[in-house]
């Protein structure tokens, strides 16, 4: 046994999304096939060749109350803050921290952790920039010394504080005075769920008593638009995932956020347990920035290398959440990946991108933060946009009815650029 | 208690404004050189500072064999993929298909928001008049190239080095400021530990000398403002320091699982042999006076090494010139090493080389092993004026040698997120 002795559970979980800001709210969704991609409001999508996402409609005042933040932080960080405070919050611990002694809230501060999976900024930021940009154009022969000498003038001071990629980890730490071990993860898509898995073993390692983990990303803007479609990933729908038709990808926008600690603390405090995490596999495929093997073996090693972690076997695998993010590569190599580990017995497969858009930074820890509800409920809900299973794929255990897990331990995939494929294992609170 | 895994350094890579390799970067910092100049790479006469310290005569193309890779690395890519290089050769020891999945990586990833040239073209297109207009990017000759786009990813630095070197375990990407590469390299010794990978590279690369990375921090007021006299700038812990100097480069080191590096009779530079980080939880980019975040790193990394604050000879401070940093970072100092603080000798190298963000903390845990290795603790460069509110033991004007038991290194960043590292040297006995 390789985690022996120490359980660590999930306690709380937190969600924003284009399909709801609490848990209930994006199950409510899932479970009536209602996707939340739609033509976006942020810009004017006339003239665009894609014209839909799933954006967060709220207001930054609903996201985060203190409104002299919003002047200092990014789209991005609204997202993750109000995630990250909603999990800290849904699972007890400021309520609990409330009753300690002076002493013990120091202890109980220093010993609690964030670890934070963070889109990195983007390019919505840079625009602050253009005015000034333009203004030294029309200096001639010497655009930057005009643009150095008006930076003060023209631009705020707090630029890059507003755009530190970090911001969620420090904001969250300093309203809630989180002292603890911490990191805040760039990984683009694997961020969020690699958060989950450093926090766990955080804890496993004894750095941290408790951790809330995030990820958080506004990927949704223009340019983003732009380059993902001049790629071939971005589908002018709703991702249908492993579906013969597929044909791209389609922003989603929001946070995810889980709070992972002791079952023994849990337990001593009386804690809600939304269920465990087992363990955690984690490569490369080493093919660059866009690149993917073409025979899934980086998803493969990475799901042997979770369930090794886990000490579980693949036939004690309930479901497996794939990353299904509706781009005829991917899907059809982590097809490929999940059959070469699971023979002609791959559990039922389902994907959440059709429901929510891809978060990109927080995809995989959205992913997360579900499937523990469809183990609380053990329902699987359909994919609503599946026609037919491309034919390269099937059988292929996907489906547009509800259906059910075979166990109560899910297997969570999220790929992304860079080559990478993170896999979750988790068991639900039964 | 289950006996920790050792980590031995058997490589060691760097890239920096006083050197293209690691051996020159150690023979300037030695002898107290500085790597601060007027900006030559862009027009810098109009901002508040006109000078940093950047990389020179850097041959990309003969650093960077693959065409293809040089065609999607940004100028920090390439100081990252040259100094990951020298590492790995210095180790003697590469990834092959054999136990590629094995190898892990784990990198501060620098400057995350597009670079000037990039920018002119969207304001070209989409804001000829200064406010942006998303149609500007579908007009039919709107000349955006994806090859930037994949550029300025968030883990575009990992692909890169993961593919170069054929990296195919663990690998990740992490930014917190200033504090990043000391964040890389701890991560990669947790991975280490807990048995997912026997060797990794880790490191972080930066550049932030271009008009969009340098406006954000002239705009904050952080840069040194001494134009008139650059290579005097930065002066860690004087009681004259009037902010830092941006400077850019890339630290790499090779970790190797204790048992295998002996086996094979690798050079072993030094043993990681902790990692502590906390976060201060005081203000997004002041320091917290009294050193209360810092401490609980640096606590945190000794008690990750087994050792007690007795044991460390050497601090490489993070010591940035600006008047917080350093005051806080000294408080937190004498929390920790209390009656022994004037035994412990201290140094910011940031005095040479400038202050290389998120290859800062990578670059100086690279110096905190040659400095174990050749007993020999470089200078805290430009110190002249006592300042009451840092009198920690400085090495100045001259390099000390000295055995180092164990060394420290601090990198803290901005948004408060601290990050200490403990390196021992490897004829020290772990009791």
């Amino acid at each position: 046994m390789k985690h022996a002795g120490e359980k660590i559970v999930f306690t709380g979980s937190g969600i924003v999304c284009g399909a709801g800001t609490s848990v209930a709210e994006v199950w409510e969704r899932l479970e009536k096939g209602e996707t939340a991609v739609a033509p976006f409001t942020q810009f004017d999508g006339t003239n665009w060749p894609v014209k839909v996402a799933a954006e967060v409609l709220q207001d930054n005042r609903f996201l985060v109350s203190d409104r002299k933040l919003h002047k200092t932080i990014a789209r991005t960080d609204m997202f993750g803050i109000y995630a990250t405070e909603s999990a800290i919050e849904d699972s007890g611990l400021p309520a609990y921290r409330e009753g300690l002694g002076e002493a013990e809230t120091d202890t109980f501060n220093d010993r609690t952790g964030l670890i934070i999976g963070s889109g990195g900024g983007n390019y919505r930021s840079n625009y602050d920039f253009l005015p000034l940009m333009t203004a030294a154009k029309a200096a001639p022969g010497e655009e930057l010394p005009y643009f150095g000498r008006e930076l003060g003038n023209q631009v705020t001071p707090m630029w890059l504080l507003k755009n530190l990629p970090n911001n969620v980890l420090c904001h969250v730490g300093i309203r809630g005075q989180y002292k603890g071990t911490n990191a805040c993860i760039t990984n683009q898509c694997s961020s969020g769920v690699l958060a989950v898995a450093e926090g766990a073993s955080a804890i496993w390692n004894n750095e941290a008593d408790r951790i809330a983990a995030a990820g958080h990303d506004s990927p949704f803007e223009p340019e983003m638009v732009y380059y993902y479609h001049q790629l071939g990933l971005m589908s002018g729908e709703p991702p249908r995932p492993f579906d013969a038709e597929r044909n791209g990808t389609v922003f989603g926008e929001g946070s995810a956020a889980v709070v992972l600690e002791r079952e023994a603390d849990a337990k001593a405090r009386g804690a809600k347990v939304l269920g465990e995490f087992l363990g955690f596999g984690c490569c490369s495929e080493a093919t660059g920035i866009l690149d993917l093997e073409d025979d899934g073996d980086g998803v493969k090693r990475a799901i042997e290398s979770a369930l090794a972690d886990a000490g579980i076997t693949k036939e004690q695998v309930g479901l497996i959440c794939a990353h299904g993010n509706g781009n005829e590569a991917s899907d059809l190599t982590e097809s490929m990946g999940i059959r070469s580990v699971f023979g002609d017995e791959i559990p039922p497969v389902t994907a959440f991108k059709w429901a929510y858009g891809h978060l990109i930074a927080a995809s995989g820890i959205a992913d997360l933060v579900m499937i523990l509800e469809v183990l609380r409920r053990g329902v699987i809900p359909g994919i609503a946009t599946l026609g037919k299973v491309d034919p390269l794929i099937a059988p292929f255990p996907i489906s547009r009815e509800a259906t059910v897990p075979r166990s109560d331990i899910a297997l969570l995939i999220c790929r992304g650029f860079g080559g990478m494929n993170v896999v979750l294992v988790v068991r639900g609170a039964s | 208690m289950i006996e920790k895994r050792r980590i031995a350094v058997t490589g060691i890579g760097m890239v920096t404004p006083v050197g293209n390799t690691a051996s020159e970067t150690w023979s300037a910092l030695l002898a107290g050189k500085s790597g601060a100049a007027p900006t030559r790479s862009f027009d810098a006469s109009g901002f508040s500072t006109t000078f940093s310290a950047e990389v020179k005569d850097f041959d990309a193309e003969s650093a960077v064999p693959s065409r293809k890779l040089l065609k999607y690395a940004s100028r920090s890519h390439r100081f990252a993929l040259a100094a990951a290089a020298e590492a790995l050769a210095d180790a003697g020891i590469a990834p092959t298909g054999v136990d590629s999945h094995r190898w892990g990586l784990a990198v501060g990833a620098g400057m995350l928001s597009v670079g000037y040239e990039d920018l002119t073209v969207v304001r070209d297109y989409a804001a000829p008049d200064g406010e942006f207009n998303a149609d500007g990017l579908v007009r039919p000759d709107f000349p955006g190239n994806p090859v930037n786009f994949c550029r300025w990813q968030s883990n575009a630095g990992q692909g890169l080095l993961t593919k170069q070197f054929g990296i195919r375990g663990y690998a990740s990407s992490v930014h917190t400021a200033c504090a990043s590469g000391g964040q890389a390299i701890g991560t990669a010794l947790k991975v280490m530990r807990r048995g997912q990978c026997d060797y990794m590279l880790a490191g972080g690369f930066d550049s932030m000398i271009n008009p969009t990375g340098i406006s954000g921090f002239c705009l904050l007021g952080a840069l040194s403002t001494d134009n008139d006299n650059p290579t005097g700038a930065s002066r860690p812990f004087d009681a004259t320091r009037n902010g830092f100097v941006l400077g850019e480069g890339a630290g790499f080191l090779v970790l190797e699982d204790w048992d295998k590096a002996t086996a094979r009779g690798a050079t072993i530079y030094a043993e990681l042999a902790g990692d502590g980080n906390s976060l201060s939880c005081y203000r997004i980019t002041d320091s917290p006076p009294d050193g209360n975040g810092p401490i609980q790193a640096i606590e945190q990394a000794l008690g990750d090494a087994g050792i007690t604050a007795a044991e460390i000879d050497y601090v490489n401070a993070h010591g940035t010139s600006t008047q917080m940093n350093d005051r806080s970072e000294c408080a937190a100092l004498k929390a920790v090493f209390a009656g022994r603080i004037d035994e412990v000798r201290v140094s910011s190298t940031k005095s040479s080389m400038g202050h290389l963000i998120a290859a800062a903390g990578a670059v100086e845990a690279a110096v905190c092993c040659l400095a174990i290795r050749h007993s020999l603790a470089p200078m805290n460069a430009n110190y002249e004026n006592p300042d009451p509110d840092c009198d920690v033991n400085l090495i100045t004007g001259a390099p000390q040698p000295m055995r180092i038991r164990a060394a420290l290194s601090n990198s803290l960043g901005f948004g408060g997120s601290n990050s200490s590292l403990v390196f021992r040297h490897p004829e020290e006995v772990r009791s």
